[in-house]
């Protein structure tokens, strides 16, 4: 416990100087940039040439979140190399930074899922640190978040969908999980089955379309905004209260969808797991 | 940890599910409804039907995420 509040405490010291770092920056650029800031009907800062043309993807450059996507999977993948590759018994900065987010994934995994909870750890971390930087890249001028788009979300929705049905299917047998559908009541079952399946249908597409919806909806105030900063008071608006919003709904957004990721998975495993064995 | 104590950000989580999951559960019944009746050509019955069982399934998740029906958790 004592090593748990000293992680949080030190994470949260280093979670304070990002976001100071972030709100710097944006203060240094933001007003040059902040025309281009909005990649929602703007030219994005990065593009990408269309080489995908002969597969069939329309247009002169690449879809711009195709284009952020890959960035995202870059920082994340050059992050991973670096920190892998200088792995030190006694942790320097960017270790410690490393160790104390997959600590707490662990807690929230263990709290969630339980003792077999550690191993759905590259599920639930990729899709956490994946959402998260995108999220986060609405925050840069010129940046424009790959999760603003609802193809990359419901991309991440299905994948959550398919794992945690593959993984309750490896733990209970194909026709022990597809019982659980049927509800406690036999006589019952021709009427839940088709309930529980719509139900658990609507998960991917409930989970893709919050997440869309919350990150586009602040993307479109923040380019309404952004526009206009020529007049200045909107620029104002956006430092004070757009800003910090879309900070805390980023980092929200990202929990709402692992929670809910753990949820999912916990449900498939466990679920009627304990009238078997005890 | 105990399991009965949710976090506000966990139940928030659990909450914020609620208004989408009613609409999407909905939607998906009468999504599949539809396309059974297009492939059966069974006028409007099967459409009606799924979305019974659309809008049910969106009540059992509405219910169960407030707690009404709630999985008790050992």
């Amino acid at each position: 416990m004592a090593t748990e509040t000293n992680a949080k405490a030190s994470g949260g010291k280093s979670v304070w100087m990002v976001l100071a770092a972030l709100v710097v920056a944006n203060l240094l650029v933001g007003f040059f940039l902040a025309p281009r800031h909005v990649g929602l009907h703007h030219v994005p800062l990065i593009q990408l040439p269309n080489f995908l043309a002969p597969l069939g993807v329309p247009g002169e450059w690449l879809p711009p979140h195709i284009t952020f996507t890959w960035l995202v999977m870059a920082l994340l993948v050059v992050f991973g190399l670096v920190v892998g590759r200088g792995l030190r018994a006694v942790p320097g900065p960017l270790q410690n930074f490393a160790e104390v987010v997959i600590e707490g994934f662990y807690g929230l995994l263990d709290q969630m899922i339980g003792r077999q909870g550690r191993q759905f750890l590259p599920l639930v971390g990729t899709a956490g640190l994946f959402i998260l930087t995108s999220n986060l890249l609405a925050n840069i001028p010129g940046f424009q978040p790959p999760t603003a788009n609802w193809n990359t979300t419901i991309a991440l929705a299905l994948t959550v969908f398919i794992s945690y049905n593959y993984f309750g299917i490896r733990k209970h047998g194909l026709l022990n999980y597809l019982k659980h559908f049927c509800g406690p009541i036999w006589w019952l079952a021709p009427l839940m089955f088709p309930i529980e399946f719509i139900g658990h249908l609507a998960r991917p597409v409930s989970l893709s379309i919050r997440l869309f919806g919350n990150i586009f909806g602040e993307e479109s105030v923040v380019t309404i905004l952004l526009g206009l900063s020529w007049l200045v008071m909107p620029y104002l608006i956006w430092l004070g209260v757009m800003l910090p919003l879309s900070l805390f709904t980023a980092a929200v957004q990202t929990f709402v969808f692992i929670m809910l990721t753990m949820v999912y998975i916990a449900g498939a495993v466990e679920e009627g797991h304990g009238e078997e064995h005890h | 940890m105990p399991d009965d104590e949710p976090s506000a950000l966990r139940q928030l989580a659990r909450l914020s599910t609620i208004g989408i999951s009613l609409v999407a559960a909905t939607a998906i019944g009468l999504l599949i409804g539809y396309g059974l009746d297009r492939l059966l050509g069974t006028a409007p019955w099967l459409t009606m039907v799924f979305a019974l069982f659309g809008i049910a399934a969106g009540f059992l998740n509405l219910f169960r995420d407030v707690g009404l029906i709630g999985k008790t958790r050992r």
